[in-house]
């Protein structure tokens, strides 16, 4: 679909190119009375067209439709073809050359710029990686520890000691699970947006489904909600959304000290939904971005939404994103 | 008493999540034998007849749901199957196999004795569903009567229309037990509709509307995004 996008749009800046030249060479020649400007002209536009569209194609195009605009309107005899001038061959074989070479050039300044990108999505997940490995060390040594510990002093422990090393394990085990569902979010994205399977999820389910999970989690921590009544629906991985408000939350929980309310709400502006998480605790700091927030962007980036997090100016910190509604259109 | 244990079958690949479950269940009461393959599994369920089998989707030697398809055609034993998170396709294959419930990896093991619980009670006639007592259903504070069509909650009577209470009865008969969208939408509307997940999804809200409960605090239905519906049973969730 794109990619049809892309060669009518190239198409149609070509066309436009010429037709421009064409006209300017007319007035040219009225007002100046020479053809010698007119070669120079075409040769821009050809430079020109070659510089915004993609490929040869177009630049090569343009650059024989000139050569033959030039023969026909712009050389004795006028509004005849005459292809036995040798002036008029050699201006065709500048002005190809010119073609080539721009899009020789244009084609690898985008490779460049694309392997820029790829090079910064590297960088992106090697970070990633060596929080995680690092993070990922801490509950495993309590893990290991702990049972190994159990296993060789069996009968010299307590009772109260074998509870208390065990609760460790299933503490940290816990957070482990919740380290891995993460991870694989992330490398459920991974391979650019065309994984994602969405599907038409109510907004009120997913509010519900969300607060269960987290009033099981969480079960003294009071939650402000506020959303719209009516029926919305948004095509999404509910997996992954679900995830992101869940680390939301559990981030204000965890990080946002002093915080007495923490609030979920739910807006609309024309086919938009805004999702925003506030806490009134000491704000964000660039120190707690870890996996969990880096996991948001990228889940809301991959469903074409927009993600923020910022620190609110009376104190706490707003984490907010966006997803798109459901078209009406295709509803039916 | 130990004669009349609940034998369960519990098929899986690793050693590990085996020991722990066997440990679990044993102390809880329940009778357990172990395959670790599909090819085990199916000898053992001819040989024990179980009262509810156990089955991991991520067999070595056969696809789970091959197993499930092969279980369902023989006996109408109920079947909990263990998944991991990201398989919401399989999940509702599986349900729509004919699976009862399924857990998701990893499981606390209270959430899995209690689904243990209510598939064992489902499919026992004999053992008499608490919540069912002469055409009527009782969960908490809701009751419907199936014979007059009319559902309650603290004796108030929500007003339906007829799709809207024929979705919570069908709810409410299959009680503890996820129904995929495609299922309800055949028993509600017939064959010829499914894939109209989102009339299904309307007439939800409206259903939930009229029980006037918010969401976090819905005691009655419960979401499964992008899978289906389920009624709870009191005292269960």
């Amino acid at each position: 679909m794109d990619k049809l996008r892309q060669c009518v749009n190239d198409f149609l800046k070509t066309i436009l190119m010429l037709l421009a030249s064409f006209f300017i060479c007319l007035g040219v020649q009225k007002s100046f009375g020479t053809e010698h400007l007119i070669p120079a002209i075409f040769t821009v536009s050809v430079f020109l067209t070659t510089l915004f569209t993609h490929g040869y194609l177009y630049g090569v195009g343009a650059a024989l439709i000139s050569v033959l605009a030039v023969n026909y309107a712009f050389t004795f005899p006028y509004f005849k073809f005459n292809f036995t001038i040798p002036e008029n061959l050699f201006s065709a074989v500048i002005m190809l050359t010119v073609t080539i070479i721009t899009s020789a050039l244009t084609t690898k300044i985008r490779k460049h710029e694309k392997m820029m990108a790829e090079s910064e999505k590297e960088k992106m997940r090697a970070n990633l990686l060596r929080a995680i490995s690092h993070d990922l060390r801490t509950p495993l040594t309590t893990i290991y520890g702990s049972s190994s510990a159990m296993i060789e002093n069996y009968d010299k422990l307590t009772k109260e000691q074998h509870l208390e090393l065990i609760e460790g394990i299933r503490e940290d085990a816990d957070w482990l699970t919740h380290m891995v569902e993460n991870l694989l979010s992330v490398t459920r994205i991974d391979g650019e947006r065309l994984n994602l399977v969405k599907t038409p999820i109510v907004l009120e389910e997913l509010v519900d489904s969300v607060l269960v999970k987290f009033q099981k989690r969480y079960p003294k921590q009071a939650l402000e909600l506020d959303m719209p009544e009516e029926f919305i629906s948004i095509p999404m991985d509910p997996v992954l959304i679900e995830q992101v408000i869940m680390n939301l939350l559990e981030n204000a929980v965890k990080h946002a000290k002093g915080m007495t309310r923490l609030s979920l709400k739910i807006t609309t502006k024309e086919q938009k939904v805004l999702f925003k998480i506030e806490d009134d605790g000491v704000g964000f700091t660039q120190k707690h971005v870890g996996i969990g927030l880096t996991v948001c962007d990228t889940i809301v980036k991959a469903h074409g939404g927009e993600f923020t997090m910022k620190n609110r100016k009376t104190g706490g910190a707003i984490a907010q994103f966006t997803l798109d509604m459901e078209d009406e259109e295709e509803d039916e | 008493m130990s004669n009349n244990r609940y034998k369960i079958l519990l098929i899986e690949d690793e050693a590990n999540i085996r020991n722990f479950v066997k440990t679990l269940l044993t102390t809880n009461n329940y009778q357990v034998f172990l395959a670790e393959n599909a090819v085990q599994g199916e000898i053992m369920f001819k040989s024990y007849c179980p009262d509810l089998v156990l089955l991991d989707l991520g067999l070595p030697d056969k696809d789970g749901l091959e197993l499930l398809k092969e279980i369902r055609e023989e006996s109408a034993t109920p079947v909990i199957v263990l998944s991991a998170r990201f398989d919401e396709m399989d999940k509702v294959t599986a349900l729509d196999l004919g699976a009862n419930d399924y857990v998701t990896k990893p499981f606390g093991t209270a959430e899995l004795q209690a689904r243990i619980r209510t598939a064992i009670r489902n499919s026992n006639p004999f053992a008499g569903n608490a919540n069912f007592t002469q055409g009527k259903f009782q969960s908490g504070d809701m009751e419907i009567d199936y014979d007059n069509r009319k559902v309650s909650l603290s004796g108030q009577e929500l007003k339906l229309t007829q799709t809207e209470y024929n979705i919570v009865a069908l709810l409410a008969k299959n009680a503890g037990r996820v129904l995929t969208y495609a299922e309800i939408i055949q028993a509600v509307w017939g064959a010829d509709d499914v894939g109209s997940t989102k009339k299904l999804q309307v007439n939800m809200a409206n259903i939930r509307k009229k029980m006037g409960v918010k969401p976090g605090a819905n005691k009655y239905i419960q979401n499964e995004l992008s899978i289906g519906y389920k009624m709870n049973i009191e005292n269960e969730q």
